[in-house]
């Protein structure tokens, strides 16, 4: 059988006279003869009409046959036939790399929360610090702050500190509420400047309470996050994957805008596990200051009702970050006392609602009395 | 016997669309399976397919990389490239003021110009040591850092020209990576032929840096067109009761499409003239052991393959970029030809080692749309 073959000395290519052997191929060159194992051989043609056999370890030598030489070559050697001789990898390698990818992502997924609880904890002030710098230049990109809401916040500040010391939630001191005029309904627990934390409240979101509870509820909520570090476990999260995604999974960027957004307002979504932590911690508060849940779940009903007549869309920031489902309204409820004092009094109440121009009065008549 | 009147020998490509497509299609869905990790073995399989269906005087190239040596590269890009990365731009922006993390983004930004320029030569390098032809290996010497602080220069230049110096630089960097170039222990020459370098550039060029002005003008006129044609009642639907009408997102949709395909359509044709000149005379200025090459790219077919190229890379979104890589060797090797021969008997095996791990930032920066062309 005749070839061509290259002896990796020369980038010539030399005629021969090949014979195919049981076990080996015996290549005739002139008066030398080679003698290569079948073993031994590769492919190095990928299926491109012509059979270039190689040895392994390479030593540069080349063996060209003409397709022709498919039915023998076939016959004497049929493992250099199979996928793996051109070098195809073996499913069991697919398998491998599809296992490997899924438990890395799997160690993340599940370790990446484990881990991010002792990191926030243990955050030093400096770098909270920053956080918070970066947070309220977000904050200050997409509100402003009103200049007639101090005696607002007060009274804001001095009815949660009462929630708080009824709980003895710890650093409750430190803890502040600001209002600002904000073209949504929301509320949202910030690291404060110098580390310390804050709560936001939109002027739309006071507008939209019906009653001092309503708002009241909104706030332990906050202050529940506030207290289980959520604010700092959710950017370590969130840094965290877009690091993951990043390095190990050759993003471009991605994982960089996943990062970013986590001390963005528009990051700021807690995981589930959160969220109903700070629901029930905050459900807690209301009871031990006495203050009656049924509150926050006609709120809860009011943002659903929103939805319905506007749709999702026109209220996002509100959804996305408190997403008012009827088993929350419900859970609120669960736990109502009814006869129970407002949280504030009606002259506290309308002093908060004109915070930032606001109307004193709610939109809808008799919005303000129990149910 | 001078270059004209030696025989030419045309390369060849033999590489069939549908072929590399299927491979394409196939390492797309396990790289997706695998959440990426398949990529080096994607890299891998499209190369060899690459490669292999190359033809120079009646032999195939050969591609002998193997997927583990790109991944023990991109083990080493991990401490050396990803560890200040992260740092860079994870670490320092929430523990450092925010004007000297910005420096400190910004001067990263500045020293990765020189680093890309030093990983697609750290690339090339192992892509040549993993090329054979007739069992000889090629090989790439100089230092990757000298190629990347050139380029910088280069580079500045360019900025500092407003971009007049880009043929310039384009075929100086030809030169440093031809010049650095060997086939076995044979190195490659870029020829002086006594004309500058730049013969034939500047003209096209100039096509090429109006390119953006009249892609403007262009896609302008073609969604004008677009809308007078649909008499703007496709976007805007109008409203019976006089209201205000919202506008019909399909139809919006499809006018920045049109948008966007016009304004892609018209900067590939302009730099089409360019590309394909400076494609033309690097070829023309190649030589190895006194042969020359000769590359006959064309203005039009060039811009048809190219187009092709990035309109199959954004609708896959980015997986099937190696058939765009495909389509753009198989043009070059189908109108490539080596005029004279190099004594090839006399050329062996290079005394240069290879590199033992593949292209760690080539990875990281993905400089080769998963194939290898830079």
């Amino acid at each position: 059988m005749r070839a061509r073959y290259a002896d990796g000395r020369a980038a010539v290519m030399h005629d021969v006279e090949c014979e195919l052997g049981g076990q080996e191929i015996t290549i005739r060159l002139q008066d030398a003869t080679h003698a290569w194992r079948y073993d031994d051989l590769r492919r190095a043609d990928d299926g491109n009409g012509r059979i270039v056999l190689k040895r392994k370890p390479d030593t540069g030598e080349r063996l060209v046959f003409d397709v022709e030489a498919t039915n023998a070559l076939g016959a004497a050697a049929p493992t250099l036939f199979r996928a793996h001789a051109h070098g195809v990898e073996p499913p069991r390698l697919v398998i491998g790399l599809v296992a490997a990818a899924w438990s890395l992502a799997g160690v993340f997924l599940f370790g990446a929360p484990m881990a991010a609880a002792p990191i926030a904890d243990n955050m030093p002030a400096s770098y909270r610090a920053q956080i918070a710098d970066i947070s309220w230049s977000q904050v200050n990109a997409v509100t402003q702050f009103c200049d007639d809401s101090d005696e607002a916040e007060r009274i804001l500040n001095e009815m949660a500190h009462r929630v708080m010391a009824a709980s003895d939630v710890p650093h409750r001191d430190q803890i502040w509420i600001s209002i600002v005029d904000a073209d949504f309904p929301n509320a949202f627990a910030l690291p404060h400047d110098g580390g310390t934390p804050a709560i936001i409240v939109t002027d739309d979101l006071i507008q939209l309470a019906g009653h001092p509870d309503e708002l009241t509820g909104v706030i332990a909520h906050e202050i529940a996050h506030i207290e289980r570090n959520h604010v700092m476990k959710n950017i370590v999260r969130q840094v965290g994957a877009g690091i993951f995604f990043d390095v190990v999974f050759g993003g471009a960027g991605a994982g960089q805008a996943i990062a970013v957004a986590s001390v963005n307002l528009a990051g700021l979504r807690y995981s589930r596990g959160d969220e109903e932590e700070a629901d029930a911690r905050g459900l807690d508060y209301l009871d031990a200051a006495g203050i009656d849940s049924a509150g926050l779940a006609r709120l809860f009903d009011r943002i659903q009702q929103l939805e319905e007549d506007q749709g999702v869309s026109d209220i996002p920031t509100l959804l996305l970050t408190h997403p008012a489902t009827p088993a929350r309204a419900a859970a609120a409820r669960a736990r109502s006392r009814q006869g129970l004092p407002p949280s504030l009094s009606d002259r506290d109440w309308r002093i908060v609602r004109q915070a930032c121009g606001g109307s004193p009065e709610p939109a809808e008549a008799g919005a303000t009395g129990e149910d | 016997m001078t270059v004209e009147a030696a025989q030419a020998q045309p390369f060849s490509h033999t590489g069939k669309f549908f072929n590399v497509l299927g491979l394409a299609l196939k390492n797309a869905g396990l790289t997706i399976v695998t959440l990426t990790l398949y990529r080096f073995w994607a890299r891998t399989s499209m190369r060899r397919r690459l490669w292999s269906r190359a033809w120079v005087m009646g032999d195939p190239l050969e591609y002998t990389g193997s997927a583990w040596e790109l991944v023990r590269g991109f083990l080493i890009a991990l401490p050396t490239f990803f560890l200040p990365w992260v740092f860079v731009f994870y670490i320092a922006p929430l523990m450092m003021n925010p004007v000297t993390a910005a420096w400190l983004g910004f001067g990263f930004w500045v020293l990765l110009v020189p680093l890309i320029a030093a990983a697609r030569y750290w690339m090339r390098r192992y892509q040549l040591s993993r090329t054979r032809w007739r069992g000889i290996r090629m090989g790439l010497a100089g230092s990757a850092w000298g190629f990347a602080f050139a380029s910088w220069g280069w580079w500045v230049l360019q900025v500092l020209s407003l971009g007049w110096y880009t043929p310039a630089a384009r075929m100086n960097r030809a030169k440093l990576m031809w010049e650095n170039t060997r086939f076995g222990d044979q190195p490659f020459e870029f020829v002086d032929d006594g004309q500058s370098r730049q013969k034939g550039l500047w003209g096209p060029f100039a096509l090429g840096w109006f390119s953006f002005p009249i892609a403007y003008l262009a896609s302008a006129f073609v969604v004008a067109f677009a809308l007078i044609g649909m008499g703007l009642g496709g976007v805007f639907t109008p409203d019976p009761a006089g209201e205000p009408s919202e506008p019909d997102v399909a139809a919006i949709v499809a006018v920045v499409a049109a948008f966007g395909f016009a304004f892609l359509f018209t900067v590939l044709l302009c730099w089409a003239p360019y590309n394909a000149a400076s494609m033309n005379r690097i070829a023309g200025l190649i030589s190895i052991d006194g042969a020359r090459f000769r590359l006959k790219a064309r203005t039009f077919s060039l811009f048809f393959v190219t187009l092709a190229g990035w309109l199959i890379t954004i609708f896959s979104l980015g997986l099937l970029a190696p058939v765009a890589g495909f389509l753009q060797i198989r043009y070059v090797m189908n109108r490539l030809e080596i005029i004279g021969a190099p004594k090839f008997a006399e050329i062996g095996q290079p005394v240069i080692e290879g590199p033992s791990a593949g292209e760690s930032l080539g990875d990281a920066f993905d400089l080769d749309m998963g194939v290898g062309v830079i």
